[in-house]
Order: C-alpha cells, then sequence, then structure tokens
C-alpha cells in the first residue's frame, strides 16, 4: 500500500489551518470537478483532493494523520503501525469519494490507503437510511453508470454486454465491489448524454420493496472523422485545390455503414459545410450529417509538379492579401 | 452443441420516453423533493404541469438534477450558483462540440 500526503494533495503547509484547507479544497474541486473539467484525470484528481480534505478537515482525523509525521513522502510503502490510532476518536462515518455515474463507477471508492487507516463507510442509502426496518418497504436505490458506444450503434441499433462495477453490501455492512455483466439492447436514435433507464436493475428494494433502477448514461466513443453534435454528426471532406474549383463527385461513409455519393459544386469553398438531410442520427426526425470541405494542397517536389503550380500563377491574376494593404 | 438464449434487457430512452414524478426524480438524482421544488422555483429545472404532484419532468431534467446534486453537495454551491454553473456547463457543452477534433 502506497502512503498518501494529503497536505500534498492539497497544496498546503502541514501547520496549514482550518480555514487555509478549506479554501485550498474548494479551488481545486471547483477545478477538478468531473461536471466541470471534461480532461482525461479530473475525477480521479477530484477523488484524491476529496479524500484528502475528507481528513484534514476532521480534527480528529487530522491528528491522528499527523502521528505519521512528515518523513513520509507520496507513494511510499506503507503499513499501518499496530494501534496506531490508539487514543484517537473519530466519528467513523466514512467517505464517499466518487459520483454515482462516473466512469461506470459507483460511489464509495475511497484508496486503500484511506480504508485502512480510518474504515470503510457504510454505503450511502440514496437517502433514505434504507436498513431494513422490520416492516419497511422501500424501493430499492437507483444506480448510475456511464457506458460507452459506437456512433454506429445508435444509427443501427445494437446488442452489447456492458460490465459495470457494483456495490454490494453483505450483512454486516462491509460493501465490496463485484463485477457485474448485463445484455443491453441498445435503441437506435439514442444520443450522447442521453439516459437509458433499465427498471429493476438497480439495487435490490428493502422489505417488499421493488428493486431500483440503473441508469446507463450514453456516450460515444471518439471518431476518428466524425464529431457528433445533438443529433447531427459532422464529417470532414478534404477536396483537392481542382477539385473544390471545377467540382467533383464524391463518396462519403455514413456512420451506418453505407456509403452516399455526393456532388460537390464548382467554386466550393472550405468550411461551407454541405447537408446531408436526415442522415445524421435517426430518429422521428432525424439529424442531418454534414459534409464539411476542407481544401488539400499536394506539395510540390518534382519538377513538373512545380511548373505545375508555375502555370497556376501564370493563369490568375489572384492576390489573396489584396485587403491586407494599408 | 449447446445454444444459450440470451434476454437483451430493454430500456426506455429517459429523454424521450419517460416523464418522471417529483418522486421519481428524488430518488434518481438522490436529491430531497424540497430541494427539487427550491431548482423548479429558481428555474434550473422546468417540469410540465402546475403543482409539484402534477409535476413531470423529462427531457434532460435528469441530467441536469444529477449535476446540480454534485455541484450542491461537492462545491456547497447555492440554488442561484447552481443554476449559474448549469447554464454556463450548457453553453461551454455546445462551444465544445463545434470545436473540429484534432
Amino acid at each position: 500500500m502506497k502512503f498518501r500526503d494529503y497536505y500534498e494533495t492539497l497544496g498546503v503547509a502541514r501547520g496549514a489551518t482550518e480555514a487555509e484547507i478549506k479554501s485550498a479544497y474548494r479551488k481545486m474541486a471547483r477545478k477538478y470537478h468531473p461536471d466541470v473539467n471534461k480532461e482525461a484525470g479530473a475525477e480521479e484528481q477530484f477523488k484524491q483532493i476529496g479524500e484528502a480534505y475528507a481528513v484534514l478537515k476532521d480534527t480528529e482525523k487530522r491528528a491522528a494523520y499527523d502521528r505519521f509525521g512528515e518523513n513520509w513522502k507520496n507513494g511510499q510503502d506503507f503499513t499501518p503501525p499496530p494501534n496506531w490510532n490508539e487514543g484517537f476518536e473519530y466519528s467513523n462515518d466514512g467517505y464517499s469519494g466518487g459520483h454515482p455515474g462516473y466512469g461506470g463507477g459507483f460511489e464509495g471508492d475511497q484508496s486503500e490507503f484511506f480504508e485502512s487507516l480510518f474504515g470503510r463507510g457504510k454505503h450511502r442509502q440514496g437517502g433514505r437510511g434504507g436498513n431494513s426496518r422490520q416492516g419497511m418497504n422501500f424501493k430499492g436505490q437507483d444506480h448510475h453508470a456511464k457506458i460507452l458506444i459506437d456512433l454506429a450503434d445508435a444509427y443501427n441499433g445494437a446488442k452489447r454486454t456492458i460490465s459495470l462495477h457494483m456495490p454490494v453490501q453483505d450483512a454486516s455492512g462491509h460493501v465490496s465491489t463485484q463485477e457485474r455483466k448485463l445484455d443491453v439492447s441498445i435503441p437506435k436514435g439514442i444520443k450522447a448524454a442521453q439516459n437509458l433507464r433499465l427498471s429493476g436493475q438497480g439495487g435490490p428494494g428493502v422489505g417488499e420493496g421493488p428493486a431500483g433502477d440503473l441508469y446507463l448514461e450514453i456516450e460515444f466513443h471518439p471518431h476518428a472523422i466524425y464529431r457528433v453534435e445533438g443529433k447531427d454528426v459532422f464529417i470532414d471532406i478534404p477536396l483537392t485545390p481542382w477539385e473544390a474549383a471545377l467540382g467533383t463527385t464524391v463518396n462519403i461513409p455514413t456512420p451506418a455503414g453505407s456509403t452516399l455519393e455526393l456532388k460537390i459544386p464548382a467554386g466550393t469553398v472550405a468550411g461551407r459545410k454541405m447537408r446531408l438531410k436526415g442522415k445524421g442520427i435517426p430518429s422521428a426526425e432525424p439529424g442531418d450529417l454534414y459534409a464539411v470541405p476542407s481544401i488539400a494542397l499536394p506539395p510540390a517536389n518534382t519538377e513538373s509538379q512545380k511548373e505545375a503550380y508555375q502555370t497556376f500563377e501564370k493563369a490568375f491574376d489572384f492576390n489573396p492579401r489584396a485587403h491586407l494593404k494599408g | 452443441m449447446t445454444q444459450t438464449n440470451i434476454t437483451w434487457i430493454e430500456g426506455a430512452v429517459v429523454e424521450n420516453e419517460v416523464h418522471m414524478t417529483i418522486v421519481e426524480l428524488s430518488h434518481a438524482s438522490r436529491t430531497p423533493e424540497d430541494l427539487i421544488m427550491t431548482w423548479v422555483s429558481e428555474g434550473v429545472l422546468s417540469p410540465a404541469g402546475s403543482s409539484p404532484q402534477d409535476w413531470r419532468f423529462s427531457g434532460d431534467s435528469l441530467r441536469r438534477a444529477k449535476t446540480a446534486a454534485h455541484l450542491t453537495h461537492d462545491l456547497e454551491l447555492n440554488v442561484p450558483g447552481v443554476a449559474l454553473a448549469l447554464d454556463l456547463l450548457d453553453e461551454i457543452a455546445q462551444l465544445r462540440a463545434r470545436l473540429p477534433r484534432d
């Protein structure tokens, strides 16, 4: 197990005041919050910040943690000495670092280091304090997870087996993570950021209560040639200068797997989108597919290629910088 | 040869087909109903229907409620702060989607 330097994580000195710790946490939490920061790694950073703050904001936990002294460095191998926290009392309310619905994970993923020191918190129960009080019936917890699908799945519909890491609580309240496989129909026409509700696939109900639901938030794998905006899809179409000037016909692959012929009119300008109506993500009102032309300039390597460009030069009285004249 | 029959689970697309009551939204977003009512009065969520019992939340209500719950919990934003952050996040998402991929 690796030691975690919570002071270093928050970027504060060991002698920092509570106010300094809070301010450092707030600043970093805003920066790395996974709803705000979409960069890879932000979520992991956010969890570490949250864990560090959970310890340092709590006087008892901080005092116990401080007993390790400042010789310990981030990432050093670490085993807590026996009875290390003797004489300290802290309310063992645990800490929920994660969020429902981030990265296919579920809440309660504090580090092994944190758990070895402060124990694993009781799993949150969806705001209902849903312990099995006798005679009480509650609907089980709703679970959230993110799944990545291919854009083609949204065009054609698909059947996919997905794995989720689910928290499972045993009779003594201990939480462990189990892998669960689900065979799910991906409906045609689903879009990024939409949620698929699978009724009864969430947490088990309490008493006679029904099971909760599972919400799968859809995200598309990034695609090499398409980008997606809502139900519209964009594809870049590089053209040679002569194709753009004289017009041509190009084959456009669609995400559905078919090929469309697109007529490029003479005098096409880079960036002027051409709409293929109804060829976006399908639905009652389907999105559109936009071909975005760009002009690719061939390099002049050989003598004859250079001559060809010189012929251009002679043929045109063309100054693209005419407007720059003072 | 054995043949296994897989039962594929059919889901409902929340944004298109599901119209949640305040009880369902509260359960799904793990947010107390009174906070959801505050969000509605502040314009964070716009359900159809006139009274909380009749409210039906559709479209991106679930996503907005989840994000609002995270921001409230993690950054201790107040309700107007959450409303502003959600509007700005929507705007950033739209702008980002317009950027060409490198």
